[in-house]
């Protein structure tokens, strides 16, 4: 325990000593992230806002047959166009999100009373782009039917409620915090990335950059056990991304003050409580992600080619995102279990204010601790190789 | 003191199996300081490394201060100062950290680490630098300072791998002038060296290897005679079989 203690102390001086590490855990990733998501979600929310409430500009095919209907939209914040030569492409090409064709026959259906045809065109292809202001227009277009509808219905002396036998209302239980938004989804994804290698440049550098430089054979020469020095390599490295971690978080919540996004922030007001249950939740990705990499370094035999390992480090723990992306399913007790799904669901209940029982707690930490306890034994026989210190 | 018996080892390449170690025994003992002399890639490197236990013998047993390194690895590595062939100290320390961080590796407390460091650094003249971060150390004083560190716990026995390669005459001087205290204090040096002249002047005993088997093992008077030669250089190009790779 005392060389632990001793080892890990010097490899944590080593690391606050390398002002590049430095430099990269604790400035450029705490600002990097959070402003590129805040960037992002400001911008986001800048679009919402314009295709929700900024005019509305419609390029309209034959307006001049329905003049009460187009004094009717721009009357409703609707800027109407001339329509452009060729619609589909024009759409295509996302240059119009929406494009309203009044029919040929329009004037003598409504006359008639016959239903008068209008038609939108649109890419459905693109909800992201384009979802918001159509189902805008065809709010308005179902506003202006029903108040003709209504109309006709008065002056036929028919009460208007007959032609709405239903009354429809709705009702969101969604509590402030689980309103969806965009760090909400990058969020867990996110924190996964950054405890699993956060920690890369330490663990590579303790093991394969301390064989390159010709250190590893002086320190396995001295009597101290190899299960004691590959430990403490782990444990400077999980402390290092630790920190990182947390100036990470601070700067996220800074980014969130300062790029004010309405509405958007309201995932991340977390309390102190919060804090500590997400560091509590990421803590074995943490210490998983440092004996991942120090058993690769371990393994590679070089610092290049354990560096070589890192792109598909960075892919595992966006495996679980992506099933759930694909196939969102309700969390049930096994997933707990499996490292990263795990984390990524209790991410998520946190930064949703939903409360996590006690057995959750104990499956997910037991689960993954468990995995990290494996890792470690296989990265300990790997520090027993003979190669280890003399293949360079 | 040391005892190696019949150690052999040997490596997988690419070509087949090289064997390195082929039989080697020899003492070292204490008070004395023995040479392992032999051109590079006679085994010497591997020879050492079982010593302080990085590798383990497919055959023999070495026995440090009596303790078997096969069955107490921990204690013998404890009885053992060690210079390896790789002698990288951390540059972001200084040389006192790093000598510190071995002396804490080895079970010393902060005074007496202070204790010996003061001792180490005017026995191997390491005034100037003993401060400094070892980023743009010389190789001297990267030797120097890795020399301190392997023996900051006052090792009884003391192994160094080649411990002047790439030292200036002066260092090399104070180096040698070093490792006589050493053997005046009775402890068991044991060196290897691919330089004649550095080994017939150093040590009292002269274990000779070649192709992974000792050649020849005794005194410098005894080699002279045992070869019939007046000067050890026609010694040992006799018992090698060539004088390739032996002169400085």
């Amino acid at each position: 325990m005392r060389a632990l203690w001793i080892v890990l102390r010097k490899e944590l001086l080593d690391a606050f000593r390398d002002r590049r590490m430095l430099l990269v855990a604790f400035v450029v990733i705490p600002l990097a992230i959070p402003l590129v998501l805040a960037g992002t979600n400001a911008l986001s929310a800048r679009k919402q806002t314009q295709q929700l409430e900024g005019p509305l500009e419609l390029p309209v095919i034959g307006a001049e047959r329905a003049p009460n209907l187009v004094a009717w939209l721009q009357s409703h914040n609707v800027k109407v166009l001339p329509a452009p030569k060729d619609v589909d492409a024009a759409v295509r090409t996302q240059e119009r999100d929406v494009v309203l064709r009044i029919d040929e026959h329009y004037r003598d259906d409504w006359r008639a009373g016959r239903p008068a045809s209008v038609e939108m065109i649109f890419d459905s292809s693109r909800p992201l782009a384009s979802g918001a202001t159509v189902s805008r227009l065809s709010g308005l277009l179902d506003g202006y039917g029903s108040t003709v509808g209504t109309l006709r219905l008065v002056a036929r002396g028919i009460h208007p409620a007959v032609a709405n036998p239903l009354q429809v209302g709705t009702r969101d239980v969604a509590t402030p915090e689980a309103r969806f938004d965009l760090s909400q989804q990058i969020l867990p994804y996110l924190l996964l990335l950054l405890a699993f290698i956060g920690g890369m440049q330490l663990a590579i550098d303790a093991t394969a950059g301390e064989r390159e430089r010709q250190s590893l054979e002086p320190l396995l020469a001295t009597p101290v056990a190899r299960e004691s020095i590959i430990s403490a390599k782990i444990l400077a490295t999980a402390v290092f991304s630790l920190l990182s971690i947390a100036v990470t978080l601070v700067a996220y919540r800074l980014a969130f003050v300062i790029v004010p996004s309405r509405g958007m922030d309201a995932s991340f007001d977390l309390g102190p409580g919060g804090l500590v249950q997400l560091f509590l939740i990421i803590l074995p990705i943490v210490l998983l992600g440092a004996t991942v990499l120090t058993a690769l370094a371990a393994f590679a035999r070089s610092y290049r080619e354990a560096q070589g390992y890192l792109p598909l480090l960075m892919f595992l723990p966006m495996i679980p995102s992506l099933v759930l992306m694909v196939a969102p399913v309700r969390t049930q007790l096994w997933m707990l279990a499996v490292p990263f799904l795990s984390q990524n669901q209790m991410i998520v209940r946190v930064l949703r204010s939903e409360r996590i029982g006690a057995l959750d707690w104990a499956v997910s930490l037991g689960a993954s601790f468990a995995v990290v306890a494996v890792v470690w034994w296989i990265a300990a026989r790997l520090y027993h190789r003979e190669q280890l210190a003399t293949s360079s | 003191m040391i005892r190696v018996e019949g150690l052999r080892k040997s490596f997988a390449t690419r070509t087949g199996r090289v064997q390195a170690v082929d039989g080697v025994s020899f003492d070292a003992a204490d008070g004395q300081i023995t040479g392992l002399l032999g051109p590079n890639g006679a085994g010497k490197t591997t020879i050492l490394r079982m010593l302080y236990t990085l590798m383990s013998p497919e055959a023999g047993r070495v026995l440090v201060d009596g303790l078997d390194a096969a069955i107490e690895p921990t204690r013998v590595r404890a009885c053992l100062g060690v210079l390896p062939d790789a002698r990288g100290i951390y540059k972001r320390l200084t040389a006192r950290e790093n000598i510190a961080y071995f002396g804490a590796l080895q079970g010393l407390d902060d005074r007496l680490i202070a204790e010996r460091t003061a001792r180490l650094v005017s026995a191997l003249d390491m005034r100037d630098f003993i401060d400094r971060r070892a980023e743009g150390f010389s190789q001297g004083q990267r030797t120097k300072t890795a020399i301190a560190r392997a023996l900051v716990h006052a090792p009884r026995n003391v192994l160094l791998d080649e411990p002047t390669n790439g030292l200036d005459v002066m260092t090399t001087r104070s180096l040698r002038n070093f490792l006589l205290e050493q053997r005046a204090e009775g402890r068991c040096v044991l060196l290897s060296s691919h330089i004649m002249q550095e080994v017939a002047r150093l040590c009292d005993r002269i274990v000779v290897i070649a192709h992974g088997h000792v050649v020849a093992d005794g005194t410098p008077d005894e080699l002279r005679e045992s070869t019939g030669c007046a000067n050890l250089e026609d010694a040992f190009v006799q018992v090698i079989g060539s004088d390739e790779g032996l002169f400085a």
